[in-house]
């Protein structure tokens, strides 16, 4: 297969095809929309479905019923959007549907709702947060595949850089046969049958049997083989991270997505200077890299975050390394006019100099 | 080869995107790692328009905005002392000289500038909207950064189906670009 020079948004939506996603349907805001208009080209000549919804609400809705049939769907959005979503979101992980969100954030003010959510029970969503073309384009079959084995709903979550961002990048070919792979694996999957059983095959957050002798749901039990499900999914999936230069550092910098990219740049410049400092780049959000944070701590006499908001992975963070050293923000809100999280801020000579001054505090105590 | 960072700055209309992304696709011709990352306003003429494009044969780090350049080619005047600010001591300086006044665009004594009419020679091969596409055809050509055959190979790759027409004049402004520096 040959590389080619390919935008954020057009290599996402390759991979998703090329792994047999065959419906898509979302709801246009910078900076999803390129996403959407490119499953929107890419869908109907290899026999699948895309379509504009109304709103970011039909859109999931759709995606559900696509889903629900054991077909790989995918919806997404930006933050906004994601915050219409959410009681679906929890409703399809209750029902345990799977489903892909590609989450195309502003900055990275939504940190907690994509990874704490803002729906209803107990609910959790797995969350890759890839920081280059080519890394989103391996984590587009993890998304599906975690979706599918956990069945649950897995977020990717983005940005604008991402998206906009052109690389040389190779996707498996996005007109290769499906395989019907997806749905051959789902006996919950509603296909008109009722898979041997004589009973009728039901996907619902309530239930996926009513009582045989009356009507209504055995919510109790349903909930704990739901939660049950959660727990083992929470435990099942190894996280995993980017880390380098923290073996002698006195300071780690976190960060993750585009900004941990930038932090990387910097980090590896400050090493070239002789600065003692390392990152660790959280790739999967949930579940967190707890303990690659823990050991790239162990040796270091402070903890920086850094993030393009007020502060959220830092939570994740402080309960990674359970007070053994302080954990200080040095990131903030930078925001363009248009408020698409394209920031004066984001910017390596400004990431630096705010590094290079935490660690001279540091290094001054 | 280290990470080659080359800013391209100018205003809408100078063919400022187009050459970057022929720059890009010539790298993946020459089987080089590539990065490309744009910034426009909103007006199709006369908007600030600038493009990052990062070569390399290893996978790049840098993050899509740069530190540093290597190079940052001057299509206009108008924005360009951001890039500038970013421009590395021993890098290359290329001013557009068919708009920009060159006295008053500094630079370190390590700079290697190259001072080249290219709106001038664009118009002349009839295609006036080349500028930058012959900035990028003389970069290529004084720094081998990437092929001049695959930089043609990148029109081709870069430009759309409904945009066929101009094939002919933006690889002759390519050529004049590297003549000028022959």
């Amino acid at each position: 297969m040959a590389r080619r020079l390919m935008e954020g948004s057009e290599a996402i939506a390759e991979a998703m095809v090329a792994v047999d996603c065959r419906f898509f349907a979302g709801y246009p805001m910078t900076p999803f929309t390129e996403i959407l208009e490119r499953m929107a080209e890419f869908l109907p000549p290899v026999g699948g479905v895309c379509m504009n919804a109304e709103s970011e609400l039909e859109a999931i809705g759709m995606a559900w019923g696509a889903a629900a049939t054991g077909a790989r769907a995918a919806t997404g959005s930006t933050g906004q959007g994601l915050a219409l979503m959410q009681e679906s979101i929890s409703e399809m992980c209750t029902a345990r549907i799977p489903l892909v969100v590609i989450n195309m954030g502003r900055g990275q003010g939504d940190y907690f709702q994509a990874t704490r959510g803002g729906g209803h029970g107990d609910y959790r969503t797995p969350v890759l947060a890839p920081s280059t073309v080519a890394e989103a384009v391996e984590l587009v079959p993890l998304a599906f595949d975690l979706a599918d084995r956990w069945r649950n709903p897995v977020l990717i979550y983005g940005d604008y850089y991402l998206g906009h961002t052109s690389q040389a990048v190779e996707v498996q070919s996005k007109d290769h046969a499906s395989t019907g792979r997806a749905v051959a694996d789902k006996p919950w999957a509603l296909d008109g049958s009722t898979g041997g059983s004589g009973r009728a095959k039901l996907l619902s957050s309530l239930g996926e049997a009513k009582q045989r002798d009356g009507v209504g749901y055995d919510l109790a039990e349903h909930l704990e083989r739901a939660g049950a499900a959660t727990l083992e999914m929470g435990a099942g999936i190894e996280p995993f991270c980017d880390v380098g230069h923290c073996d002698d550092a006195d300071l780690v910098v976190v960060a993750f997505g585009t900004i941990g990219r930038f932090v990387r740049w910097v980090v590896k410049e400050l090493r070239s200077e002789g600065h003692r400092v390392g990152y660790v780049r959280p790739i999967t959000l949930f579940p967190f890299p707890t303990e690659a944070v823990v050991e790239a701590a162990a040796g270091a006499r402070s903890v920086a975050v850094y993030e393009n908001n007020l502060g959220q992975m830092i939570d994740d963070v402080r309960l990674s390394v359970l007070g053994s050293c302080p954990v200080e923000f040095i990131g903030g809100l930078s925001m363009d006019s248009s408020g698409f999280g394209v920031g004066p801020e984001i910017d390596a000579p400004k990431i630096r100099a705010r590094i290079l001054a935490e660690l001279e505090r540091v290094e001054a105590r | 080869m280290s990470e080659r960072e080359v800013l391209l700055t100018g205003i809408g209309g100078q063919g400022v995107q187009l050459a970057a992304r022929v720059l890009a696709e010539a790298a993946i011709v020459d089987g080089k790692e590539v990065q490309f990352f744009a910034s426009y306003g909103g007006m199709m003429r006369g908007g600030n328009t600038d493009a990052t494009v990062v070569v390399a044969d290893e996978p790049i780090d840098a993050p899509p905005v740069v530190a540093k350049a290597w190079a940052v080619l001057g299509i206009h005047p108008a924005h360009l002392a951001d890039p500038l600010a970013r421009l590395r001591g021993d890098g290359i300086l290329l001013l557009n000289t068919s708009v920009v006044e060159v006295d008053g665009v500094e630079s370190p004594d390590g700079v290697t500038r190259l001072e080249l009419a290219c709106s001038t020679v664009a118009h002349d091969v009839g295609n006036p909207m080349a500028g930058a596409l012959v900035a990028v055809g003389a970069l290529a050509a004084s720094t081998g950064l990437v092929e001049l055959a695959s930089l043609e190979a990148g029109v081709d790759r870069a430009l759309p189906s409904y945009r066929r027409q101009h094939v002919e004049s933006s690889v002759a402004a390519i050529r004049a670009g590297a003549e000028l520096v022959a």
